[in-house]
């Protein structure tokens, strides 16, 4: 039997259902995430990997089957809110960075649900974030004047705000070119490897795919293979 | 970054709408400002009229919808008068008449006028005591049948009156004797004639709109002894034995119950209710029409882990923010108007410029409500957006 307090984060077969159309977007879904690994999720497009990709991070629950975070089983949790925003962080492939808000700015509005209650804490914090990611130097600027790789690297500061353990990430180099998608990654495997961060990335793209511990590949709601990827950059998905 | 300033960034991200949607509220929330300010400004005036005086009652006659109508005999004013309980009084008729500036050049010509509060006194009235004269002298028992006046600092500046000129009442020249200025705003804005005169003049014989009186205190319970009076007042009855219908009343009640304030008031009232709804109204399109366009910003924000009650207090915080400061400039403008109005001599001696403390903090306090009862609604429909909707956006 599978001892769930093993993993980080565990699915164990989690189904969910849409009414509009009936479909089964995921349909007995068990995946295991430990702590420090790289998950990438692959799959032709409606395969279901975004659902269970919000299955994971809490944003929906499932029809049947549970989550497990360390072992606790996350139906039970009253507060997912405060969970999600101290457990988890996520990174958008439209990064959703607030317009109005500089780099410096961004970094701190998950903080508000986090374990820093001080204003010059929280400015020191995303600091030190955006140095960590690189873009210390771009701290005081808004979206609208950083490039999209640059926006991509505060989104990951962002992510990192309340210090999570698990970074979920949704096509997060799909807006970038290859030499900013290159960056965004390198940079994910050197904060997999410096925090212990645990990393699970829906993606298309074989470069992501290549560098994760795992590939998971999805169609019509079920995982078809688990398995360490192709050891080349030309490693393929399945696509439909 | 405090949640404050965070709020205070998302009402920059839509600057046109925000403006518009503060001027909007301002000139609501400043036009309850200024007519609760004049309504306000009405009764202190008053009040202080009464309290510099030293007045512990005040009659007229009951059942008059407008005090202006109010008649009491002439002769009650003088009988009450002899009472040794009272120490002093003052009646006045008073009436709300137009006055011509000047004389008309020709048969044709229709001289200008101007809307002013006369008052036709007794020499004796003791409201002539705190009367400060400016110019010239006060009007006295000699000066009876002589159609002599005295005018209001304000009107008389309003007016370009001196001593010597002559203003014109119901068609009666009337030779100005002197300026005058006391507590009551509405006095150094209007005209004062001796009471006979007047009586002749508008026919109103032997009557007065009402009376004051200060009672003479001698024991240890002051309010006892001027209930006594007031009973005693309420107890007069006409030659033939009929109730007079006095209602003598101690000034703090005849203000509450004064029908002119009250008409005031209520007009103060009913027309910041209308501007409150359209504020609400204007509140809550603003803000519905923030979060429909955020949806998937608030969608994000729920992603990453704020709870709703954050969402809820994002939305109201920013619609309070925007009634805060349109309860800033709306207060400025409500200032600025009134002391504007005053510029106008069709107005300037009928509002008194300025605002309470009281009233801006009233209408702070009604702009809060705006923009809580117009964030409401939005803030809870933001609060159930789902964050996955977002990322199905994405």
């Amino acid at each position: 039997m599978t001892n769930h307090a093993d993993y980080l984060l565990y699915a164990d077969a989690v189904a969910k259902r849409y009414p509009d159309g009936d479909v089964r977007a995921l349909n007995g879904v068990t995946l295991g995430v430990r702590p420090g690994e790289y998950v990438a999720i692959t799959g032709p497009s409606g395969c279901g990997k975004s659902t269970l990709l919000n299955v994971l991070g809490v944003l929906d629950l499932p029809d049947a089957g549970e989550v497990y975070f360390k072992g606790e089983p996350l139906s039970k949790r009253r507060d997912l809110d405060t969970f999600r925003a101290r457990q988890i962080g996520f990174v958008f492939q439209s990064f959703f960075l607030m317009p109005t808000l500089s780099a410096r700015e961004n970094v701190q509005v998950p903080m508000f649900e986090g374990p820093i209650s001080g204003r010059a804490e929280r400015t020191k914090k995303a600091n030190d974030l955006l140095e960590l990611v690189g873009m210390g130097h771009r701290a005081g600027h808004r979206p609208k004047q950083l490039s999209v790789g640059e926006r991509q690297r505060v989104a990951l500061a962002r992510a990192l705000a309340n210090d999570p353990p698990l970074l979920l990430a949704d096509e997060p180099t799909g807006n970038l070119d290859s030499a900013n998608a290159a960056k965004v990654l390198d940079l994910f495997s050197q904060l997999q490897k410096a925090r212990g961060l645990a990393l699970i990335v829906v993606t298309h793209s074989d470069e992501v795919a290549a560098r994760a511990d795992r590939v998971v590949r999805m169609r019509d709601g079920q995982i078809v293979s688990d398995a360490a990827p192709v050891a080349t950059t030309t490693a393929r998905t399945i696509s439909g | 970054m405090t949640f404050v300033a965070f709020i205070f960034k998302n009402l920059t991200q839509r600057p046109i709408r925000t403006a518009l949607t503060v001027l909007g509220l301002s000139v609501a929330v400043g036009s309850m400002v200024a007519l609760m300010g004049i309504a306000k400004n009405f009764r202190a005036s008053q009040a202080a009229t009464f309290e510099e005086r030293r007045v512990d009652l005040v009659t007229l006659r009951g059942g008059d919808a407008i005090q202006l109508t109010s008649e009491v005999p002439e002769w009650v004013v003088r009988e009450v008068g002899t009472w040794k309980e009272v120490e002093a009084i003052d009646a006045a008729l008073v009436d709300m008449t137009e006055m011509q500036i000047r004389e008309p050049r020709d048969r044709d010509d229709v001289p200008p006028s101007k809307p002013v509060v006369l008052q036709a006194w007794m020499p004796i009235n003791f409201g002539f005591d705190d009367m400060e004269v400016t110019e010239g002298r006060k009007l006295g028992v000699a000066d009876e049948g002589k159609h002599y006046a005295m005018l209001g600092t304000e009107f008389a500046k309003s007016v370009n009156k001196k001593v010597g000129d002559t203003v014109t009442i119901l068609q009666k020249k009337f030779e100005v004797v002197g300026v005058f200025k006391t507590s009551s705003f509405y006095e150094k804005g209007g005209v004062l004639t001796l009471l006979k005169d007047y009586q002749d003049l508008s026919g109103r014989k032997g009557v007065v709109t009402g009376f004051s009186l200060r009672v003479r205190k001698t024991t240890s319970d002051p309010d006892a002894e001027v209930e006594a009076v007031r009973q005693r007042i309420m107890a007069l009855k006409s030659e033939k034995g009929d109730s007079l219908r006095l209602t003598p009343e101690r000034p703090e009640k005849y203000l509450d119950n004064a029908s002119h304030l009250k008409i005031t008031a209520a007009m103060a009232w009913m027309v910041s209710a209308i501007a409150m709804l359209i504020g609400v109204i204007s509140m809550l399109n603003t803000m519905a029409m923030s979060v429909l366009e955020r949806t998937q910003e608030i969608g994000i924000l729920r992603a990453i882990g704020w709870p709703r009650l954050r969402v809820i207090q994002m939305v109201i915080g920013e619609a309070l923010l925007l009634a805060l400061v349109a309860a800033v400039f709306g207060s400025i403008g409500a200032v600025g108007a009134t002391h504007l109005m005053s510029l106008f001599p069709q107005v300037n001696t009928l509002i008194e410029p300025g605002i309470a403390g009281s009233v801006i903090v009233t209408g702070t306090g009604f702009a809060l409500l705006i923009g809580l009862l117009g964030g409401a609604y939005p803030a809870y429909r933001a609060s159930r957006l789902l964050p996955t909707e977002a990322l199905r956006h994405d």
